[in-house]
């Protein structure tokens, strides 16, 4: 009756509510009394280091050099854009990711046959390290948007894969037989039991996908292609525009750890039967 | 309450094929020639030293493992229906569940193999389900049309007095709360027989006599039979009708006694105390003579 009336309120009040509760969740610490007093004297020192020639200032940018290489990014290069860009190829590569790894780790985890059947083959390409896919996929994709989704899609598939694998092969018997005795086929098992067993996994990993995700991101748009934040951080570089490549280093991080954050979101609300226990 | 049997074992005999600590295969058995009968109505307990097969042949009995040898009926139909061998057995089992093979149909549909159900150790209810999903899952499970589902499983639910708790999550609950949990869910299905593994072990000592006296108040209303796997004597003496001794390596029956004590009793019933003590001491007869072995 309390979880209703905590979230029987539909619509607009609740997205704002619940977005608020998020932004507050996840990006609060950056404002909390502590951090500011951190936060504060470091950009003062930012800005300041450079000024008194203390570091070069070609070479360290200040802050206020950052800001306006930001403004004119925006104006000129059409950052937000690329941002954009670079969101739809991350989100593209790591949706196929999750559509394929989840399933298969899933049957993997299920069936010993399956298992037996696939997992060698993952075990041997697995330890590839994704960077190394870069010149065979240019070659296979050429230089675009397929190359790149696919190397983002390869850096985030083998952690999915692993440990989903590993948590449904894990799931308590007991949950299992518990269902059995009822007469649970094993499609009603691997929907009810083993997938929200491992609910909690899943999402651990689909996290450590993300980290690996973002570096290939970064690696298929260096390679090739003419938009995107790693283009404009290589161009940055051609063209020895410091701030601009710190500009570009930054909105990879508020990327990364806006995504982390989303994912700890959905685990909370998903997992709301962990709270408390 | 009408006489009958409910459960039938017929020699019954477990095997395992283990990995030793020197990496050899070797054989274990857990159940070794078991047969047992129980008539309907009826509550009774296994008790035995741990490692003496008693979860697996209870597993065994509720169809969840396969003996190696033996049959077990309930209420006359076989358990684990052996699958078909022969040509005619296979059309005969294909128009039976108008499914294309045995395998799709384990796969694709519930289907209960009997009509029992199982109380397991720790309780088992499923923590991301609430209280009343863990019940009506149960009741999808079994087939019960969508619009009776909620009302059944309130009813049981309050039946075992969790009508107040049907939103939280079991890990919101207390011990002794999820084990009525487990109840509800295993009644809610009205079973023939219930099985429970160690059903008390987890809870506390006065917690415990509640449960035990709420579980006599369950039975005593519908009439199910029961068999319950115990360590603790006193519970079994209090509870049970019969208890069946069991004895380890390998695992078989060694003793039954029958308690005519009537109904309802006391816990401190000199007659129960009696036989609490005469149980007490074959079990610790076995467990030394075990002792020696090992040394
Ligand atoms: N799946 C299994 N594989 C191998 N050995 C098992 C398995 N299940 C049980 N056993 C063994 O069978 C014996 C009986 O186990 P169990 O039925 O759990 O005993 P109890 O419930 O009486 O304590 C134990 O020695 C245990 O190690
Ligand atoms: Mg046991």
């Amino acid at each position: 009756m309390q979880v209703e009336q905590q979230y029987g309120s539909k619509g607009l009040g609740l997205l704002t509510r619940e977005s608020g509760l998020f932004l507050k969740n996840s990006f609060g610490s950056l404002f909390s009394r502590e951090f500011i007093k951190v936060l504060i004297p470091l950009l003062v020192l930012w800005e300041v280091i450079p000024r008194f020639d203390i570091l070069p200032r070609t070479l360290a940018p200040t802050l206020s050099d950052v800001a306006l290489a930001f403004w004119d990014m925006v104006v000129n290069k059409g950052l937000f854009l690329h941002i954009l860009y670079s969101l739809a190829k991350f989100l593209a590569g790591l949706l196929i990711a999750v559509l394929t790894a989840i399933p298969i780790g899933i049957f993997m985890g299920w069936n010993l046959s399956i298992r037996k059947h696939a997992l060698p083959l993952f075990q041997m390409l697995a330890p590839i390290p994704p960077p190394a896919w870069v010149p065979l996929t240019i070659i296979i994709f050429g230089i675009g948007l397929p190359m790149q989704i696919f190397l983002i899609f390869l850096g985030a598939f083998y952690p999915i894969l692993f440990n989903t694998y590993q948590a449904i092969k894990d799931t308590d018997p007991r949950y299992l037989s518990s269902a059995r005795v009822f007469g649970a086929s094993e499609l009603t098992l691997i929907c009810n039991i083993y997938f929200w067993n491992a609910l909690g996994a899943i999402i651990m990993s689909v996290k450590t996908g993300v980290a690996i995700a973002l570096v290939m991101l970064v690696i298929a748009e260096m390679y090739g292609g003419r938009s995107g934040i790693g283009y404009l951080l290589v161009e940055a570089k051609d063209f020895f525009q410091i701030p601009a490549m710190v500009v570009c280093m930054l909105v990879l991080g508020i990327i990364g750890w806006f995504s982390i954050e989303l994912l700890k979101f959905a685990e909370l609300k998903l997992a709301l039967w962990k709270v408390g226990r | 309450m009408e006489g009958g049997k409910m459960i039938e074992a017929r020699r019954i005999s477990k095997f395992f094929s283990i990995v030793n600590k020197d990496g050899i295969a070797e054989g274990l058995t857990a159940c070794m020639s078991v047969t047992l009968s129980i008539e309907k109505g009826k509550i009774i307990t296994l008790l035995g030293p741990s490692g003496c097969g008693k979860s697996t042949f209870l597993e065994i009995l509720a169809g969840l493992q396969a003996p190696t040898e033996g049959e077990v009926y309930i209420d006359g139909v076989r358990v684990l229906e052996p699958l078909p061998s022969t040509r005619a057995e296979m059309e005969t089992y294909r128009k039976k569940y108008r499914f294309l093979s045995p395998l799709a149909n384990d796969l694709f549909r519930d289907r209960p193999k009997h009509d029992i159900a199982m109380i397991f150790q720790d309780y088992a209810v499923f923590p991301w389900m609430t209280v009343l999903q863990n019940v009506t899952f149960t009741l999808k499970l079994r087939g019960l049309p969508r619009s009776e589902r909620e009302k059944q499983a309130l009813f049981y639910l309050n039946k075992v007095g969790l009508g107040a708790s049907v939103n939280k999550y079991p890990s919101q609950l207390s011990g002794g709360m999820r084990q009525r949990l487990a109840f509800a869910r295993a009644l809610s299905v009205e079973p023939k027989a219930i099985l429970m593994d160690e059903p008390f072990a987890a809870v506390d000592v006065l917690t415990r006599e509640h449960l035990q006296d709420d579980l006599l108040k369950l039975w005593e209303s519908s009439g199910i039979t029961i068999v319950m796997v115990t360590h603790d004597v006193a519970e079994a003496t209090y509870l049970s009708d019969e208890i069946i001794i069991f004895s380890p390596s390998p695992g078989t029956i060694r003793n039954r006694f029958k308690i005519d004590v009537p109904r309802p009793r006391r816990r401190d019933d000199p007659d129960l105390a009696d036989i609490e003590v005469r149980i007490s001491k074959l079990l610790k007869y076995d467990v030394d003579n075990e002792c020696e072995y090992s040394i």
